[in-house]
């Protein structure tokens, strides 16, 4: 009796605890309200000192070592970020504009529904995109409703896409004037009969344009017929010609032959489905004043066309042009994705994405650094947990959720998606008045972001962080089966001259580990030994002859450079081993890393 | 706005079958389909079982999560037998199948129709198994997830609520596994505590409390017998409480509401201080983990113990696998029960239902046709029915041959459902469907683009198409096996590898190689592939360029792969060694020769890349999907080899004149007659 009663309070104390977990109305945003939410965001923006935003991606990592780990420089980290932004796809967008006032902390929190809808049947934003079923699934227990997302999922395109499909999406647009003046290669014979032919077409259409313009008397079948028999046409109310073209050779000398008639034919580029240019239409202007008029016509049709085809991207638009601090759980799996899905391709190395990046967004605060500086122990992913770790300070952060026109509905349970974007403004509230810190320090922090590939140094061991040299490291691999990492230090141990000195042995997943020398030296003399059958005595010639291998960081690094993600790294690493013949490294980057036990692969986690 | 439903799961399956017996006479009744999802899975089966044992024949159908990974990975003209079995290959690999129909089919001779009993399986890989996972990834393609919304499907459903499923494989490879963890001597667990150090104050302190509780329990048992301290106890108001209950007949203290940090501190604690308490970590059918400390009493009871300890984990591990297979029991028992299985262009699918539930595809079309067919014996793709068989294809008149055209075409009768259409009984089939034990000849067919309804479908067409080619169902008895039927013969395991191009493989004859595959109007020794060449050339262009440095006559033709590559034919294979020979020189000297070059228009730009036909070969088994054709020959790598090695050479020749088989060629000749035919008529 006493038991049952107890074991019931326990239970319902379990309840208390996910209901402390404060639930905010987050405004859901979908296609269908997109639009009229879009004033209401700015306003948001514009009135709120910082943002925070959170991703609900389709997958994070396909194998435990594509994970972004202790062992990585800031290229390695970089190249395995990319390596999944350009994978998976964001469903959900969480953005959280807020103000700091003293404690109080007020939130703007919106939660966008995502998808990438071929909207224009170009295969754009994306072709396809992974899913890790486990994420899913996962997702599917909080209660994620995956049919609002496909069905009424916003779609976007990329600020590189949009340019690309300005031209493919069938509208003519207006002929870029630059390339008009780059006159290139020297006119050939065929080149000048081609433009000759194609002048005295223009010519004569242009004269019956201005004759039709005077004779405003004709009736229809007349000019219905002289349409006909000059081949021209109407573009809405003006008239116009369309000539063909071959090749884009063509598209350039007609631009540069028009340029005569500029003051009333206006020419426009017509694309073909295999994105060239199918044919030149030359509009006719009554006047000048119709000129301008024409023009910014056609100025409106574009931006109300790319509007559309931007869709989502307008609001990480807003955010970029808003300039204010963007606070992130993970700068690096975050902004990756951001730039990979509403920016740009990723480029193929650190620094290129960082000063892309920071083009974009000026200001962005990683939390995870912040949090590290406050409480190191802390680990950031699990944003409760660290919310409660840092419950030893007194610093009460009030949320006031000041989202106009948003009706709460307390058993709505999709109104709850959205909630990591307040919680980390609000953790963000709180390490700010921990550390006390002014708003300079964090103006600059695009600093710390720890991923500036100058960067010499880093850790090993969380909790004695102990900077290691990458020589000094070493991938080992083909190993038996079954082997924890303390046994394998013993089995070293005894195995080779080298190991008598201090050393460690890491897993990084289940096919290969780390030994990390703490003496300079060692690592050369390992790995030629090794490679080097005959020198070997005991046990580690036996376990070279079961298949051990070993290499040194380059081998990692290449494997992660020409994208070799095996499920195993025993696997990239023998590939990388392979393709070392036609590699010419040029990386000059980081030459350290920090050890920590943290990052290496726990198998109480797998 | 009902595309957004959430659907309540079981309520939707009954009230299919509930709302179709109540208003059978209403003809606005929505079709009745036995939906099963992970909540009614196991009971279905049991039914299934029978249902499968009395069909004449099964039609399948499946919903994937995508069909090509990259454009250029689509059936092309110039894809060989081989490359477009790597293509399909790519496919079956890379996307998951999200619904699976299947739908018995069984003629009731007293009714004098075909009773049908459609299932609608929503499948997802939902990692069941926790120990060891294999990575589970899967792709979906955005068009393809459209297409899916377009016919409302339910994704909420399938993640949801989806049935798992593993691959034979992937049983035997978790089976191994398990055996690892369990079934050797010496390798326990104790091990991965000694990697665990207290380091932070707080663990000390945890770890001295549990010390002295575990002590204090001891004590007291040992002092006043097992029955003493029965109450629990809680400490500090938190959820953690500990209780006295008894383990394998021995007392143990139960652990709740610990962190896996906390037990493993508590394990750590045992381990070191009492030697005659064990630490257990236990999990239940429910997966619900259990933490005990059992006493013991002697050396020889602790070993015991942790033997059943371990044979217990072992035991809970071989029934979450016997769990974990899941959907695959299905096709087990169609594989076991050898029953005809009817697909529409069906190759694809049963390459799907090879790499899900069977293993990973072989590399090669003969090693997959040699395989599939020691697993299902009888295959029949109606597609090959209604394009191959003369009188068939003329029925069709010259319309397309998709699934929902060619139901409507050949079921009028069942798409409309109604009774005055049938005005020809005697050329139409009776079928009636029976979902649940509700028989009903009655419905609005509806849109919908379910599996199970598309199953359906092909089960009508095949039903009705042996009707037509004059099969007597009514004197066909239960003991013949319709996939031994001579009318049917001809068309049994064939599939169509490529619809668009034609390409037919026979399933039953394979061990050897090329054999059994329609000639190609192809020569492949002929190709050379181009890629990386300035994105503005058009074939046209490419045609024009190499042309004047070879004659006017030695390219055929050039097709376009995707924007950044073409496949260009010359006249001969001696023109391909020529070609790459040339662009290998152009490109080593800069001089200006090499600038007025004609061929100098493709190589500008310097990263043209160029290859003989083995290379793309090579470019469409890689398992990287690239989206533009050139990104994946750079990234697959196959730039360096730019010259056809001589000693391949030879080889692919032969590969090349295929040899055709008096069967193939006989499919073939009917074929192309009829199709003069049609076109005369």
């Amino acid at each position: 009796m006493q038991r049952r009663f107890l074991s019931s309070l326990s239970s319902s104390a379990g309840n208390t605890k996910t209901l402390n977990q404060a639930k905010w109305s987050v405004k859901q945003v979908k296609k269908s309200n997109f639009h009229l939410t879009l004033d209401e965001i700015r306003t948001s923006i514009d009135s709120s000192e910082f943002i925070a935003l959170s991703l609900q991606n389709t997958g994070s990592y396909a194998a435990a070592w594509h994970r972004v780990s202790a062992i990585d420089t800031p290229q390695t980290s970089y190249l395995k970020a990319k390596y999944a932004a350009e994978r998976y796809q964001i469903l959900q967008f969480s953005l959280c504009p807020f103000s700091l006032h003293d404690s109080k902390l007020i939130a703007h929190p919106y939660n966008f529904h995502l998808f990438p809808r071929d909207e224009l049947k170009l295969g754009m934003p994306s072709y396809s995109f992974s899913c890790q079923a486990s994420r899913l699934t996962s997702m599917a227990r909080e209660g994620f409703d995956f049919n609002t997302c496909i069905y009424e999922g916003i779609s976007y395109l990329s600020r590189a896409q949009e340019s690309a499909s300005k031209f493919l999406s069938g509208n003519p647009i207006l002929a870029d004037p630059i390339t008009v003046s780059s006159s290139s290669s020297p006119a050939t014979v065929a080149d000048t009969m081609f433009v000759g032919r194609i002048r005295s077409r223009v010519k004569n259409w242009r004269q019956s344009c201005i004759e039709s313009r005077s004779k405003t008397g004709d009736d229809d079948l007349v000019s219905c017929l002289r349409r006909l028999v000059l081949g021209s046409e109407q573009y809405g109310s003006r008239l116009c010609l369309t000539i063909d073209v071959c090749s884009e050779r063509q598209v350039q000398l007609i631009l540069e032959m028009m340029t005569e008639f500029s003051d009333d034919v206006v020419p426009l580029l017509v694309a073909s489905k295999s994105k060239g240019t199918q044919s030149v239409r030359a509009v006719f202007m009554s006047s000048k004043k119709d000129k301008d008029l024409f023009k910014r016509e056609l100025q409106d049709i574009e931006n109300e066309e790319n509007r559309r085809v931007r869709g989502f991207r307008e609001v990480v638009d807003l955010i970029s042009s808003s300039q204010k601090p963007v606070v992130s759980q993970n700068y690096l799996s975050d902004f990756t994705l951001i730039h990979a899905k509403f920016l740009g391709p990723l480029p193929s190395n650190v620094d290129d994405f960082n000063s892309s990046l920071s083009s974009a967004f000026p200001n962005v605060v990683d939390l995870s650094q912040l949090m590290k500086e406050i409480s190191p122990l802390s680990n950031i992913s699990n944003l409760p947990t660290a919310m409660s770790s840092l419950n030893r300070f007194f610093a009460p952060v009030d949320v006031e959720v000041a989202n106009q026109g948003c009706p709460v509905k307390s058993n709505e349970v999709h109104q709850s998606h959205g909630q990591n974007a307040v919680m980390l403004s609000q953790l963000f509230a709180k390490l700010r008045t921990i550390q006390k810190s002014d708003l300079s320090t964090l103006q600059s922090n695009e600093d710390c972001q720890g991923l500036a590939s100058d960067d010499e140094n880093v850790k090993v061991w969380s909790k004695n962080n102990r900077r290691v040299s990458l020589e000094n490291l070493v991938f080992i691999w083909g190993l038996m089966k079954k082997m924890t990492a303390s046994k394998l230090k013993n089995v070293l141990q005894t195995s080779h001259p080298v190991f008598a000195q201090e050393f460690d042995v890491k897993y990084l997943d289940k096919s290969c580990a780390i030994v990390v020398f703490w003496e300079s030296g060692l690592s050369e003399t390992f790995i030629s030994d090794v490679n080097n059958e005959e020198k070997l005595d005991g046990s580690l010639r036996e376990m070279v002859a079961e298949g051990l291998r070993a290499s040194g960081y380059e081998t990692y690094k290449r494997a992660c450079r020409l994208g070799f993600w095996e499920a195993e790294l025993a696997d990239s690493l023998d590939k990388s081993l392979e393709s070392s013949d036609m590699d010419l490294d040029l990386d000059t980057e980081a030459s350290e890393i920090d050890w920590s036990s943290e990052f290496a692969i726990n198998f109480d986690e797998l | 706005m009902r595309r957004h439903k959430q659907w309540p799961l079981r309520p939707l399956a009954y009230s299919f079958c509930s709302s179709s017996a109540e208003t059978v006479t209403n003809s606005t009744v929505a079709f009745p389909l036995k939906h099963v999802t992970k909540s009614n899975f196991e009971t279905t089966l049991n039914d299934l079982r029978s249902l499968v044992k009395a069909a004449d024949f099964v039609a399948i159908d499946l919903e994937m999560t995508g069909v090509t990974s990259a454009p250029w990975r689509d059936s092309l003209e110039f894809d060989r037998y081989d490359v477009r079995y790597l293509k399909v290959k790519d496919s079956a690999e890379k996307f998951a199948v999200v619904q699976f129909g299947v739908c018995p089919f069984r003629w009731d001779s007293h009714t004098q129709s075909f009773v049908s009993h459609p299932h609608n399986f929503f499948v997802f890989p939902r990692q069941e198994l926790t120990f060891d996972p294999p990575a589970h990834e899967f792709l979906c393609q955005t068009t393809s997830i459209d297409f899916l919304a377009k016919y409302q499907f339910d994704f909420n459903t399938c993640i949801h609520e989806g049935i798992s499923y593993l691959s034979r494989r992937q049983e035997e490879d978790a089976s191994k596994r398990l055996e690892m963890l369990y079934g050797e001597e010496g390798i326990d667990s104790t091990v991965e505590t000694e990697d665990l150090k207290l380091v932070r104050l707080s663990d000390v302190l945890f770890a001295e409390r549990m010390k002295k509780m575990i002590n204090e329990w001891r004590s007291g048992l040992l002092h006043s017998g097992n029955a003493s301290s029965e109450s629990p106890r809680i400490s500090n108001g938190s959820t953690q409480s500990t209780e006295t209950v008894f383990y394998h007949m021995r007392p143990a203290l139960s652990l709740k509401g610990f962190t896996s940090h906390q037990l493993r501190v508590i394990k750590l604690v045992v381990g070191k201080h009492f030697g005659d308490l064990v630490y257990i970590h236990s999990n239940d059918k429910n997966s619900y983990s259990q933490d005990f400390v059992v006493y013991t009493d002697s050396e020889y009871d602790k070993e015991n113990l942790m033997k059943e300890a371990k044979d217990e984990r072992k035991r809970v591990g071989e029934r979450k696998i016997q769990y974990a297979i899941g959907f695959r029991q299905v096709i087990d028992l169609l594989s076991s029960e050898k029953k005809l299985i009817v697909g529409h262009n069906c190759f694809l699918d049963i390459a799907h239902v090879y790499s899900k539930f069977l293993g990973p595809l072989p590399s090669t079309a003969e090693k997959f046709v040699a395989s599939i067919n020691n697993h299902f014996p009888y295959i029949v793709d109606t597609k090959i029915l209604l394009n191959v068989n003369p009188v068939l294809h003329q029925r069709m008149k010259k319309s397309s041959t998709s699934l929902s055209s060619a139901f409507s075409l050949l079921c009028p009768q069942i798409e409309f459902s109604s009774r005055s259409s049938v005005s020809f009984p005697q050329q139409h089939v009776k079928i009636e469907v029976e979902v649940d034990n509700v028989r009903s000849s009655n419905w609005n067919a509806g849109g919908k683009h379910e599996a199970g309804y598309d199953a359906f479908m092909t089960g009508c067409i095949f039903a009705q198409a042996c009707n037509h080619l004059g099969f007597d169902f009514k004197q066909h008895s239960q003991s013949d096996h319709l996939a031994q039927n001579e009318k049917l013969d001809k068309y049994i395991n064939r599939l169509y590898l490529s619809w668009t191009r034609g390409d037919i493989i026979n399933l039953r004859t394979g061990h050897s190689n090329a054999d059994n595959w329609r000639v190609s109007k192809f020569k492949y020794g002929n190709i050379v592939l181009i890629w990386n060449f300035p994105r503005k050339l058009k074939a046209r262009e490419i045609k024009e360029c190499i042309c004047k440095a070879f004659g006017s006559a030695s390219v055929t033709s050039v097709y376009h792969v995707d924007d950044s590559a073409v496949f260009v034919m010359f006249k001969n294979s001696e023109l391909v060694w020529d070609f790459l020979t040339l662009k290998q020189q152009l490109e080593s000297s800069d001089g200006p020769v090499s600038v007025l070059h004609p061929l100098s228009k493709i190589l500008e730009g310097g990263n043209t890349g160029a290859a003989d036909y083995e290379a793309y070969k090579e470019i469409c088994s890689s398992h990287i999907s690239k989206i533009v054709f050139s990104d994946q020959a750079e990234t697959v790598g196959v730039k360096s080899r730019t010259r056809p090695d001589p000693q391949g050479e030879t080889e692919r020749k032969e590969e090349n004149t295929v040899v055709v088989t008096p069967t193939a060629s006989d499919l073939i000749d009917t074929f192309l007659a009829n199709r003069v035919e049609a076109k005369a008529g």
